[in-house]
């Protein structure tokens, strides 16, 4: 019976649960090599931010794209943007592949869908690149544009842009550490001279946040108005696995960030305990509070049956379509259930992807890891809250940027997202044993005949949860108990945490685009009049109340130097 | 707690159903599919009238649509004791 679960292994590896922790750690630990000074991820393409008038005065592929090697990776300096490009196909288009082959998917298809998926997200990903969308303004130019103009833009980070600049008005005689203040002539020279400084008439300066929604825009049309087209891409379009191997990568992230941040900001390590201890509060909220409420609402407001009730509030209380089928199953409901209640969780999670973090932003600019926590409660699916958890940290860093010339370290509030969402996956399987003992002694009143097997809160764990741990307490030991190999180890992790990272949230919101149809939600009425209720007027105002009550005033830590 | 009897689940829109070789068992609850156990246990002649029998039921996930088991990989498995 290969198809149902029996032992602990199985599923290890059929299903895309465990691929992403294979695809994760294998790539983990192909990075980690740079310990040994071999850079084994160093072909990884790396988008890099250009401009188009620039672009089209001397066209150059090299400007969309370059390779992300180390400094072990000395092997890859002389490949271009583009073969970078098609390595980086090769490799994720060849272990895919075969993830696809132990999952039983039409691997042809696949193959044909992922190339598609693949070349479609690097594409929309170097177009957000261009610097009049995603180039955000140097500190000075931010803070003194009476003396270096308000049109200076950055090419890479602000604040290594910001140094480059100072570090050309030191080769001019103006020391700023000192005090110094350049006149606007020695300004515009360090301006000229910073090959990676820019002057533009207009930017939008969304950061990598508006490649992300351009991605999820063109999904999204595929997904609604090129359905013949989506069909193709649809043995391909796999936002869980695509997202659950990102967030494996993210727990290298996180590793790097615990550490780096305890030991240059104290408050980035407390920051890190506040977010665990805060999701563990967050799946209080989801089981405990959402849940009955919803369930009440179900069963008394629009007299769903106690089956349908159970199963719409674990999907739209807890963590969307999993909890769902979890539940379902739980109950031993009628499969058809979860699957009608999927497709409505779907497309009800693109729209809190779309809606949420512009709402969150321009509600309260200054509550970034309120809104991320809010947001981990809030949004169903693993997918859809950590892309919006991608959008949401984008947009929040760049508009407190533009308003206050302060630069906030990326990433904190995506994890923010991201911990208080897995908080809640991983009881599921507790909570599913717990429904299924209700229902078999309360319920069916069967406890002679009906046996609930523990096993049932393994089988229903998120296993890709272990990759994201290990990832991350792997790095932090070889950081801690090997600290002469910690700065090898970055080199290769950085690869990983960074550009393979941020491909995979790319790919995530291309392939949510495609799968996510709108008019699934046709003839479903009382069903999306009782989520649409349950999501805005109980879930989101009390996920929102519960992160401002546990994280009010928290920021990341300010990037330095 | 090994059960005797196995059977691949799965549900055809209106029953449950079940299959084990050349056993087929079929029930719109799962009240009627254990009745239906029991019955066809009882005619194939492997266990005697009034024996207690261990059946385990696994959930054949592969009759769940191929986009949804990316989410969740489990729907559930029964293990039931039944008096022929």
């Amino acid at each position: 019976m290969a198809s149902v679960n029996r032992k602990w292994t199985d599923g290890m590896l059929t299903t895309e649960d465990w691929w992403a922790v294979w695809i994760g750690l294998t790539l983990f630990g192909a990075g980690l090599l740079s310990i040994w000074g071999i850079d084994a991820v160093g072909w990884m393409a790396k988008t890099k931010t250009w401009e188009w008038t620039s672009f089209w005065s001397s066209p150059d592929f090299d400007k969309l794209l370059g390779v992300a090697h180390g400094k072990a990776g000395k092997a890859y300096e002389g490949w271009s943007g583009f073969g970078a490009l098609l390595m980086t196909y090769l490799v994720f288009g060849v272990v895919t592949a075969i993830g696809a082959y132990f999952q039983k998917l039409d691997v042809k298809k696949f193959i044909l869908g992922f190339a598609t998926i693949f070349f479609i997200t690097f594409a929309a990903w170097m177009t957000g690149h261009e610097a009049h969308f995603k180039a955000a303004k140097t500190s000075q130019s931010m803070l003194q544009s009476e003396i270096y103009g308000s049109d200076v833009y950055c090419l890479t980070k602000v604040h290594k842009c910001t140094g480059m600049i100072n570090k050309a008005l030191k080769e001019l005689g103006v020391d700023v550490a000192t005090g110094d203040i350049p006149t606007r002539e020695q300004a515009a020279q360090a301006v000229d001279k910073t090959k990676k400084a820019i002057r533009m008439s207009w930017g939008l300066q969304l950061g990598g946040g508006f490649s992300y929604m351009l991605s999820l825009f063109v999904g999204l049309i595929i997904g609604n108005f090129m359905k013949g087209f989506a069909g193709f891409l649809k043995e391909a379009a796999k936002p869980e696995w695509f997202i659950k191997t990102a967030i494996v990568y993210l727990g290298v992230k996180l590793g790097h960030m615990s550490i780096s941040s305890t030991a240059k900001v104290g408050a980035g390590g407390e920051l890190m305990l506040d977010l665990a201890l805060a999701g563990a509060a967050a799946a209080f909220v989801a089981y405990l509070i959402f849940w009955p409420i919803v369930y009440t609402l179900g069963r008394k407001a629009f007299k769903l049956k106690r089956d349908a009730s159970a199963v719409l509030a674990s999907g739209i209380s807890i963590c969307g379509v999993s909890a769902a089928i979890a539940t379902a199953g739980a109950i031993r409901a009628k499969p058809i259930l979860p699957i009608a209640v999927s497709m409505l969780i779907v497309v009800f999670a693109m729209i809190e992807l779309v809606v949420l973090p512009t709402a969150y932003t321009a509600m309260a600019p200054e509550q970034p890891i309120v809104n991320a926590a809010a947001m981990g409660m809030t949004v169903k699916t693993d997918g859809a809250d950590a892309a919006a958890g991608a959008i949401l940290d984008e947009l929040m860093v760049s508009s407190h940027y533009i308003a206050s010339g302060e630069l906030w370290e990326e990433d904190w509030i995506l994890a923010g997202a991201v911990l208080t969402k897995i908080w809640i996956d991983v009881f599921i399987g507790v909570w599913a044993f717990v429904l299924a003992l209700i229902w078999v002694y309360k319920v069916e009143r069967r406890p002679d005949q009906a046996h609930v097997g523990l096993s049932e809160i393994w089988f229903r764990f998120p296993k890709f949860v272990l990759g994201y741990f290990i990832a991350w307490l792997t790095y932090v030991a070889i950081v801690i108990w090997f600290p002469e190999s910690a700065k090898a180890a970055d080199a290769g992790a950085n690869i990983v945490q960074s550009p393979m990272r941020k491909m995979m949230f790319m790919l995530t919101f291309v392939a949510i685009g495609v799968i996510t149809d709108f008019s699934k939600l046709k003839g479903m009425g009382r069903l999306t009049l009782l989520y649409a209720i349950a999501l805005f007027a109980i879930i989101a105002p009390i996920a929102y109340g519960v992160s401002y009550l546990f994280h009010r005033g928290l920021v990341p830590p300010i990037v330095t130097g | 707690m090994k059960a005797q009897v196995e059977f691949k689940l799965s549900h055809d829109g209106d029953q449950w159903i079940g299959r084990n070789g050349d056993l087929f068992v079929s029930g719109e609850t799962m009240q009627l599919l254990d009745n239906d156990i029991c019955r066809v246990l009882q005619e194939s002649g492997q266990f005697p009238r009034g024996t207690r029998v261990r059946v385990f039921l696994g959930f054949d996930f592969d009759t769940i649509p191929t986009w949804l088991r990316q989410y969740h990989t489990h729907y559930f498995n029964r293990l039931v004791t039944l008096t022929l």
